[in-house]
């Protein structure tokens, strides 16, 4: 049933892939300016900027264009860059590693103490907890990432001397960066547990639990948590595409490669074929999220696959 | 208890131990340097094919010759050369003894092959003059030309004509640059992850500096790491905890916030650009040119380099900057602050003072667009420049773009003033902004003139010699000038900041700008 049920939602990603490729080619002509300019130099000539928009095929339709692309895409070819005049996989395999694994870091420093910050807030009743942690939530709702990195490395890079200012040389330089981004992502899944196990413990279930003489800790794990679960499911699904490339500021911040900051540079360039790769990869990351989302809740909640399948 | 005090007292010793294993001197001959925000992104170190180079290019490979920072040439891997007197012909001697970093001699058949090497790049624009490279003896190399280019020196002397090893060029395709890098500079690239940071380590056979550094070589310090560090206040927290030793391009701005810590050194040396505004001489009112001299007379470049700069820097008076020859123009060509005057421009092309300080003509008040792009320092440039123009009664509204919309808006004509820089130590730059095959960008005055034209062309492309050459571009230059067609506003200086318990630094720094021969005399501290 689970099976079918993640085939129908496979299925489902062709024409949504589909869509994206082609919003996410027009809206990169769309932007004024071209990379041509990046490559001209003083001295150059009207003929030389001819020449090279031909070079780059970019004289040629916006439909030849778009096939052509999409062709080279299917074949795993993703092009060479105009303006850093690389392979595009390259640089991608470049800066990959970087984002995954201070996106994942922070994934997982975001979803375990956000869970664990939650449910505490929701089985631990005290006033003084509460307010501490609905401040928490607000913070880390609202803190802008750049402010945050900068207070984090004032304190524990120029203060305390405990960690290096920026650079991505061992785990020490992760700790700042996965802090600053995981801050957010632990208030967001703290509110979204917390709230989710309060709505659950006022179900008429539970105090059936309790009258048939159940322990607070069984029904908690037994019963409240894969209950309570399902939305903490869903906004982390989502946050899986924010693992590539939501971590732009803080790579700034920190001097760290990553798929953010060569996106922002290439669009900075308009250097096509990067910007166009880098969205590509973004957009199926958080395709891909949502599926895993979807399915996770599906085996979770049979009501579900039964309704959308 | 006991357990406890020794613990301790073992932890105290091993501490001091390592600061003993890690004291200056056991770190000494490494340092650390972050690029500036304007050379970050560089994806290899291939003077031939790439867009995009960064200072470290500077020391792995040599030029055949060094510009210095009053813009004279200096001898390096070519110890002399001559042009003959109709500029068809410049043949160069090399300098003996030297290798590539592969143990392959630099010689005659090198500098050929190097040369032949940019055909089809789109850097081939630097030595597009040369028609022929022959091979007079292992040492002599002769350049047989297309047509005369007194501007060849200043090709060889640029980054981009950094001379690589032909066999490792060959060998490596399109991964020359980025998984090796070989030159005969005194440093040889031992790491380089694209975006991150770039390792150098010294040559030891390098013996062959040029004039401009002290230390002819090997270097002084054995490595040499490159940072990229995007953002400034990261990039200014490193230097101050010490994780660099050197910040390269430090912004105007941050020159107070280091100057006030006690281990930072800062040195200052000649810019090479300015910042200006382009009159769009399309654009009514400014095709009145009487509407354009009051405009620069508007503008009080010096009172902006106390204000906006804080006194570093000097005011730009014409398109070029001061140290070239080209930049020495009739003095009355020069833009200068004059409000009086402007004002009786104004009322002479009719526009009349109105009761709320903007000039009117004809109904219609002299009210004007005012485009910049975004960055911080142009955004507070622009505003003062704004404050200034309403002075003399001009009403400017500011819009902000990126980079690369606003030469989009450019080529529309949508634009009448702008504020903007440039960063260019030659004085074809006057052709570059001002040629009528290049209106609306990079022509933004969008100036298009016979005379103009004429005059350009004899610049470009008449000149036989480099004193004819001067001569050209000053009559260029100053014709530009008589046609108000910018205001030129400031000369930034480019500032190193560097931690002065860790290392020591040339001062004065010789070469146009702060690179491998300036590296060469960097010594760790005693």
């Amino acid at each position: 049933m689970i099976l079918r049920y993640t085939f129908q939602r496979l299925l489902m990603l062709i024409p949504v892939s589909f869509s994206i490729s082609v919003v996410i080619f027009m809206i990169v002509y769309l932007l004024p300016g071209d990379p041509i300019d990046n490559l001209l130099r003083v001295g150059s000539s009207a003929e030389d900027r001819a020449e090279l928009v031909a070079r780059y095929g970019l004289d040629r339709s916006l439909v030849v264009q778009y096939f052509v692309w999409i062709g080279n895409m299917f074949q795993g070819e993703f092009g060479q860059a105009i303006v850093l005049r690389r392979p595009v996989a390259d640089l991608i395999a470049q800066n990959l590693p970087y984002s995954l694994t201070l996106g994942g870091l922070a994934f997982l420093f975001s979803s375990t103490v956000g869970m664990a910050l939650g449910t505490v807030s929701a089985i631990v009743r005290h006033p003084v907890l509460d307010r501490f942690m609905r401040g928490f939530i607000l913070l880390g709702s609202t803190v802008p990432g750049f402010w945050l990195a900068l207070l984090l490395i004032l304190l524990f890079s120029v203060n305390l001397g405990w960690f290096p200012v920026s650079g991505a040389g061992g785990w020490q330089s992760l700790v700042l960066p996965v802090l600053t981004i995981g801050f957010g992502g632990v208030a967001l899944v703290a509110r979204v547990t917390r709230v989710a196990l309060l709505d659950a413990q006022r179900e008429d279930f539970v105090t059936l639990l309790h009258a048939k003489g159940l322990s607070s800790g069984t029904i908690l794990f037994r019963h409240l948590m894969p209950h309570a679960l399902l939305p903490v499911v869903t906004i982390l699904a989502l946050r899986i595409g924010w693992i590539l490339g939501g971590a732009v500021t803080v790579e700034f911040v920190f001097g760290r490669p990553g798929l953010g900051s060569l996106l922002i540079r290439a669009l900075g360039q308009r250097d096509y074929p990067v910007v166009q790769a880098c969205l590509l990869m973004l957009a199926l990351a958080v395709m891909l999220g949502t599926l895993i989302g979807d399915v996770a809740q599906a085996s979770m909640d049979p009501r579900i696959r039964e309704k959308k399948s | 208890m006991r357990y406890s005090t020794k613990t301790q007292l073992l932890t105290g010793s091993a501490i001091v131990a390592a600061g003993f294993l890690f004291s200056p001197h056991a770190i000494a001959q490494d340092v650390t340097v972050a690029f500036s925000a304007s050379e970050l992104g560089a994806t290899a170190y291939n003077p031939v094919a790439a867009s995009n180079l960064n200072t470290a290019t500077s020391l792995i490979y040599d030029r055949l010759v060094e510009q210095d920072a009053d813009q004279s040439y200096h001898p390096h891997l070519a110890t002399a050369w001559e042009e003959t007197p109709d500029g068809m012909a410049w043949t160069f001697t090399l300098l003996d003894g030297v290798t590539f970093h592969d143990d392959t001699p630099f010689n005659a058949a090198a500098v050929q092959t190097w040369i032949a090497s940019y055909a089809g790049t789109e850097n081939e624009y630097l030595v597009e003059a040369i028609a022929s490279v022959d091979v007079v003896d292992d040492l002599t190399v002769r350049f047989n030309m297309e047509r005369p280019e007194p501007n060849l020196l200043y090709n060889l002397a640029s980054a981009f004509m950094g001379v690589p090893s032909p066999t490792a060029y060959a060998e490596l395709g399109e991964d020359f640059g980025v998984t090796a890098a070989v030159g005969t500079g005194p440093y040889e690239l031992q790491s380089f992850e694209i975006g991150l940071e770039t390792v150098l380590v010294r040559n030891e056979d390098y013996t062959w500096g040029s004039d401009l550094s002290e230390n002819t070589g090997p270097g002084h310090i054995e490595t040499f790491t490159f940072r990229e560090i995007p953002d400034q206040s990261t990039a200014f927290l490193e230097l101050r905890t010490g994780g660099i030793d050197l910040l390269l391009g430090v912004p105007t701005d941050f020159l107070a916030i280091l100057e006030a810590e006690a281990n930072i050194q800062i040195i200052q040396m000649p810019g090479t650009g300015i910042s200006y505004m382009p009159i769009n001489v399309t654009a009514p009112p400014f095709d009145d040119i009487l509407v354009r001299q009051a405009t620069g007379m508007a503008i009080d470049q010096d009172s902006i380099v106390a204000a906006v700069y804080g006194g570093v820097g000097a005011p730009a008076r014409n398109f070029l900057i001061s140290s070239l020859p080209e930049a020495n123009v009739n003095p009355d060509l020069n833009v200068r602050y004059d409000p009086a005057k402007a004002g009786e421009l104004l009322d002479e092309a009719g526009w009349a003072m109105g009761d709320d300080g903007v000039r009117v003509k004809d109904g219609k008040q002299l009210s004007v667009d005012l485009f910049t792009a975004n960055s911080t320092e142009f955004t507070r440039l622009t505003q003062v420049v704004q404050a200034q123009l309403a002075e003399i009664g001009m009403e400017a509204t500011i819009t902000v773009f990126d980079s690369s919309t606003i030469r989009d808006e450019y080529r529309r004509n949508a634009h009448q003033l702008a504020v903007r820089a440039y960063d260019w130590n030659n004085s074809d730059i006057l052709d570059w902004f001002f040629s009528g095959n290049r209106v609306g960008y990079p022509n933004v005055s969008m100036w298009e003139d016979e005379e103009g034209q004429r005059l350009n062309d004899i610049a470009m492309t008449e000149s036989a010699t480099a004193a004819e050459r001067v001569a050209n571009f000053t009559a260029y230059h100053e014709y530009v000038l008589s046609q108000h067609l910018f205001v030129p506003i400031y000369q930034p200086t480019q500032n190193i900041a560097f931690n002065g318990e860790a290392i020591s630094v040339p001062d004065p720094v010789r070469g146009s700008r702060f690179r491998g021969q300036s590296f060469m005399d960097i010594q760790v501290t005693e």
